[in-house]
């Protein structure tokens, strides 16, 4: 399958306005990513998701979500979480959002460095960027027809 | 009070999951009894059932706060006169009330964001 991961500059394509079917807003704290994970799992009751397919789409957002927990807000600050998901069809969208510092390469990340390459290697495709508020945004479409065949 | 956690929802099928999950989540971290959490299960699918027919914009958000023994759902972006329908479309027949019957407190505020007004429920454990 390819897969795409475009990096793109402020208020660019990850910005574009978009009928969001599911907002959700929370505290960027680490107790928090396991509520999104719960909530990713209705896609599971209401649409014909296969299991790995579902294993995968928890699997990018909670990384995105904990990257935002782990790298966002660096000073001990709290800040928000935000995740969108979009459904158009088969394809899915998730956005996750926040207000920290941007994604730059840290010398003294606390981790791995696994997890954009793991989002890029598990969504059909991966943006980077920030919308018109300046907010950070990782944008993962993921093809559930596709994933699922 | 913990939270909030806030959630917006379109029409369509993953706005009752979504909600339940999350309150799931959310009282299951507050140590909610699971009676109670059952009530607040129901609560969220009458709001999720009946709520989108009283939007004012038609999304449905609800803020989750927590305190150590209670769950408060602020149920926004309501048209006017919003919160009253959708108390009376809970109502069932033989039953009464079910958002009555299964929450503590049920009140009409001025809308913080979105819509003329807000329907809060608190449901106390």
């Amino acid at each position: 399958m390819m897969r795409e991961t475009t990096a793109i500059g402020d208020g660019g394509p990850a910005s574009t306005p978009e009928a969001v079917d599911i907002a959700l807003l929370l505290p960027a704290r680490a107790e928090n990513v396991a509520i999104v994970r719960h909530a990713l799992g209705a896609l599971g009751e209401v649409l014909e998701v296969d299991a790995q397919t579902l294993s995968d789409i928890r699997l990018a957002v909670t990384e995105a979500c904990t990257n935002v927990v782990v790298h966002a807000y660096p000073d001990g600050s709290e800040g928000p979480l935000e995740v969108l998901a979009t459904l158009n069809g088969e394809e899915l969208t998730v956005v996750v959002r926040d207000e920290g510092e941007g994604i730059t390469p840290r010398p003294d990340s606390p981790g791995l460095g696994l997890g954009l390459p793991l989002i890029a290697s598990l969504a059909e495709k991966v943006q980077l960027g920030h919308d018109a508020r300046k907010r950070t945004e990782v944008r993962m479409t993921f093809s559930l027809a596709a994933m699922a065949a | 009070m913990t939270g909030p956690a806030s959630l917006r929802l379109a029409k369509g099928p993953l706005a009752g999951p979504v909600l339940c999950r999350v309150v799931s989540m959310v009282l299951a971290r507050a140590d909610c009894p699971v009676d109670r959490l059952d009530d607040a299960l129901l609560a969220c699918e009458e709001i999720t059932t009946h709520g989108l027919g009283y939007v004012a914009d038609g999304h449905l958000s609800v803020t989750l706060r927590t305190d150590k023994d209670q769950l408060e759902l602020r149920v926004g972006e309501l048209a006017e006169r919003g919160a009253e329908g959708m108390l009376a479309a809970a109502v069932v027949p033989g039953l009464g009330n079910v958002l009555e019957r299964v929450t503590d407190e049920q009140r009409v505020e001025p809308a913080r964001s979105g819509g003329p007004e807000e329907l809060v429920l608190a449901i106390s454990f």
